[in-house]
């Protein structure tokens, strides 16, 4: 794997696959009107070569006014249409602004579909505040930094969960900060999940 | 009535913690395989699932 990583910026490239087209499609539209955003979740493993797919893609973006988020909507309505709602103030006032996700996919498509939530809680805050760079074939995309992402998956719990986490940690292991892991472990209550299945490399048999 | 067969369910749940670990070795040969090959031999696997 050929890849540049440094502390805040990890640069690649690969052969996109669908998923990667759609998302790099919709953040150029935040690219465009100026609105912060970070990619978090399963994509961040898909993105770094995990051998699934998802139907859909969580992405935070920043709190905006409604005057924004209808500049937004006019601005994705040409490819995008939102799966949730058809009216913009309902998507707003009733979802964003109440801490619920909207959807977007492509038009009559359903899937996949960008799930655009507020960031709102400590740790969606620190994912927007300590986001890293990606430069994907020379595209720029915002992801969650990969310490908060393990640990985060890790107290998410499913088995694609902790499937994302040991394949991030596998791949990325030598590059991340430990400390910032073990912190977000245990302020998330998963040092235990991390040390059998992250720390345990050995397969368990009975 | 059809009498339903035994299902040892603590037998069961072992083959699935089994099946599960099975799984994180995979993800980790698969993330060393990755690590080793080029960019473009990783990446056209990826979109053959991913695209499928």
């Amino acid at each position: 794997m050929d890849i540049k990583f440094s502390k805040n910026r990890i640069e690649f490239k690969k052969e996109l696959n669908n998923l990667d087209k759609f998302v790099i499609d919709f953040v150029s539209v935040l690219d465009k009107l100026n609105i912060k955003y970070v990619l978090i979740s399963g994509y961040v493993s898909i993105l770094f070569g995990r051998s699934r797919s998802s139907e859909d893609i969580d992405i935070f973006v920043e709190k905006i006014s409604f005057e924004k988020f209808k500049g937004l909507w006019k601005e994705l309505s040409p490819k995008f249409e939102c799966i949730i709602t058809e009216d913009q103030e309902e998507a707003y006032k009733e979802y964003l602004m109440t801490g619920h996700a909207i959807r977007f996919s492509y038009k009559k498509q359903y899937i996949p579909n960008m799930e655009v939530k507020f960031a709102k809680s400590e740790f969606e805050l620190i994912s927007f505040q300590q986001k890293i760079e990606v430069i994907l074939n020379g595209i720029v995309l915002y992801v969650s930094p990969l310490e908060l992402q393990i640990a985060v998956k890790l107290r998410l719990g499913s088995q694609k969960d902790i499937e994302d986490a040991v394949h991030l940690y596998e791949l990325f292991k030598k590059y991340l900060n430990i400390e910032e892991l073990q912190y977000y472990n245990k302020k998330l209550g998963v040092e235990s999940l991390f040390n059998k299945h992250l720390e345990n490399e050995k397969i368990t048999r009975y | 009535m059809k009498k339903s067969p035994d299902i040892n369910l603590k037998e069961f749940d072992k083959i699935k913690e089994q099946n599960f670990l099975d799984r994180l070795d995979f993800i980790r040969r698969y993330a060393a395989w990755q690590k080793k090959v080029s960019n473009k031999r990783w990446s056209s696997s990826q979109k053959k699932i991913v695209d499928n």
